[in-house]
């Protein structure tokens, strides 16, 4: 696979370089420069929020750092969890005096790191909380939802909390606003091509061009099928059925649609698909609320897509409505 | 005898040494269960083992408290954060001596895969590291000697990798398609076979 890359040992520190340069309001900070946080500061007396997790991701996870999104970020290196320094750090510089959220995807490294970073730092006397994303519904089976991995349907557990933390409600109401929308966001994705680690020989995975897989990680772990390459619309019909059919007990009839582009599926394909699942929805009593549709959640040039429901009651749609900015999302 | 700061050093430069074939072994191998990235982490963390300096150190613990932030530096991926948590919990328990007799090496490595488990939060028999962690260190019970303990920990990593090859994996996103596992060596296991092959000489 082609990159427009220099020294692959050199990938993820050049693009937090870029990064910062094409947006002031993000900065470089901690150990070895693997935290990305508000250039302004943490917000005194405000919840920090705080993330993390491996690159070869973005807009995540270092692009959701912003008003009313996240504070700080720590991250590693392409695909690998951020180191246990880098945690802390980021976790001090989200620190606005009122405890700091965690809100991470459910990967063993990350949870690793961070779990250890929260025991050095809460015995400095910061209170600290966990909440990890676990939408992924193709990663365990609904019995064992704790163990699911985090994957698009985290930027809504991201918005949430951000938009709680502005509000100035306290670390346990941030805390359980953003473990509400982790319970009712699900998500499944689908590749068609693979993705390659830079500096590696072979791509991550291996997939024929005339197939697709279904279920797939977005580090490419193995999906629940491969099978030839099928339309849009039977890709789409599928997505959906599978994520009603874990329709969050007792949720409503609104609902938040993300159509997210896993690197290389051009927006106009996805569009094709979000026309579907759009008449899907409402065929199934549902509307929508603030679709979001594009690239939010990547694995650098794999092409796919993941479908994500945040299905919403009245105070997620608050949440979710209130202003927000970061370099890749903007919100009122 | 036992174990020094000159042999802890000799083992992490073969190890380091052995990354240049094994890179894109375990990146192949970790591509059909995982992300394929094992191979390049584990070089990563071995070049910044490699570079650290122990001239002059002459305390087993300091020295393995060197090379577990080394490697908590260089990485933040699983296998890479167990890498560090086994060394340095080894690090505590030999702090302040300058020699481990050998037959303090089995209880010293069950140790660090007890505190690898509890960090990790895998079973015995989930096929992973830990799995070839226990097998050498039981296999080394007893063993008083470096010849004793090179051959035993060589066999029980091969009697690992054989036991466990055609059992499904109970860890991670491949627990969910445990058939696809069944024939397939675990990423970190073999990692852990290999190293300890090249850091015991086989076949030198």
């Amino acid at each position: 696979m082609k990159k427009l890359i220099n020294d692959p040992a050199h990938y993820v520190d050049e693009m937090l370089d870029g990064l910062c340069a094409a947006h002031p309001s993000l900065m470089r900070d901690g150990p070895a420069g693997r935290v990305i946080r508000r250039t302004e500061g943490a917000r005194a007396g405000k919840v920090g929020i705080v993330t993390g997790g491996g690159s070869g991701h973005l807009p995540l996870f270092t692009g959701y750092v912003g008003p009313g999104l996240v504070d700080a970020c720590s991250i590693g290196n392409v695909f690998e969890g951020p180191t246990v320094d880098s945690c802390m750090a980021a976790i001090k510089a989200a620190d606005g005096g009122r405890g700091v959220l965690r809100l991470y995807g459910n990967y063993g490294g990350d949870r690793m790191n961070f779990d250890m970073a929260g025991e050095f730092l809460e015995e400095e006397g910061l209170e600290l909380s966990t909440v990890l994303g676990t939408d992924d519904i193709a990663s365990a089976a609904p019995a064992e939802r704790s163990k699911r991995r985090g994957v698009a349907g985290i930027v809504y557990a991201y918005k949430i909390a951000g938009a709680r933390a502005d509000e100035g409600a306290s670390l346990a109401e941030v805390t359980a606003a953003a473990a509400k929308a982790v319970e009712r966001t699900r998500t499944i994705g689908c590749a068609l091509s693979s993705c390659q680690i830079p500096g590696a020989a072979e791509p991550s995975f291996r997939i024929a061009p005339s197939e697709m897989e279904m279920g797939i990680g977005i580090h490419g772990e193995p999906g629940i099928w491969r099978d030839t390459l099928k339309p849009a619309d039977a890709v789409a019909d599928e997505m959906v059925d599978r994520l009603l059919a874990e329709r969050p007990e007792g949720s409503g009839n609104r609902v938040s649609v993300l159509v997210n582009s896993l690197g290389a599926t051009p927006l106009e394909e996805l569009f094709i698909l979000y026309r579907r699942i759009a008449e899907r929805l409402d065929k199934a009593g549902l509307a929508v609320v603030q679709p979001l549709v594009g690239p939010y959640v990547t694995s650098m040039e794999m092409t796919g897509v993941s479908l994500s429901l945040c299905f919403l009651d009245d105070e997620l749609e608050r949440l979710l409505a209130a202003p927000a900015s970061c370099p890749f999302w903007k919100v009122g | 005898m036992g174990l020094t700061v000159t042999q802890i050093a000799a083992g992490v430069a073969l190890a380091h040494a052995r990354m240049a074939t094994l890179e894109q072994e375990l990146n192949a191998a970790d591509s059909r269960l995982g992300d394929g990235d094992t191979g390049g982490m584990l070089r990563r963390v071995l070049d910044l083992m490699a570079e650290q300096r122990m001239d002059g150190i002459d305390d087993v613990g300091v020295s393995l408290g060197i090379l577990a932030k080394a490697a908590a530096a260089a990485t933040g991926s699983s296998l890479g954060t167990l890498l560090a948590t086994g060394l340095l919990t080894m690090s505590k328990r030999t702090k302040g001596r300058a020699e481990i007799p050998w037959s303090e090496l089995a209880p010293l490595l069950e140790q660090a895969r007890d505190a690898v488990m509890a960090r990790g939060g895998a079973k015995l028999g989930d096929k992973t590291v830990v799995d070839a962690l226990d097998a050498v260190s039981s296999a080394l019970a007893g063993a008083g000697d470096q010849a004793a303990i090179r051959a035993r920990a060589v066999a029980a990593c091969d009697e690992a990798l054989v036991r466990f090859r055609n059992e499904p994996c109970r860890m991670g996103r491949a627990r969910m398609y445990a058939d696809k596992s069944i024939g397939m060596d675990d990423p970190g296991m073999l990692a852990f076979a290999r190293l300890i092959e090249s850091i015991c000489r086989r076949g030198a």
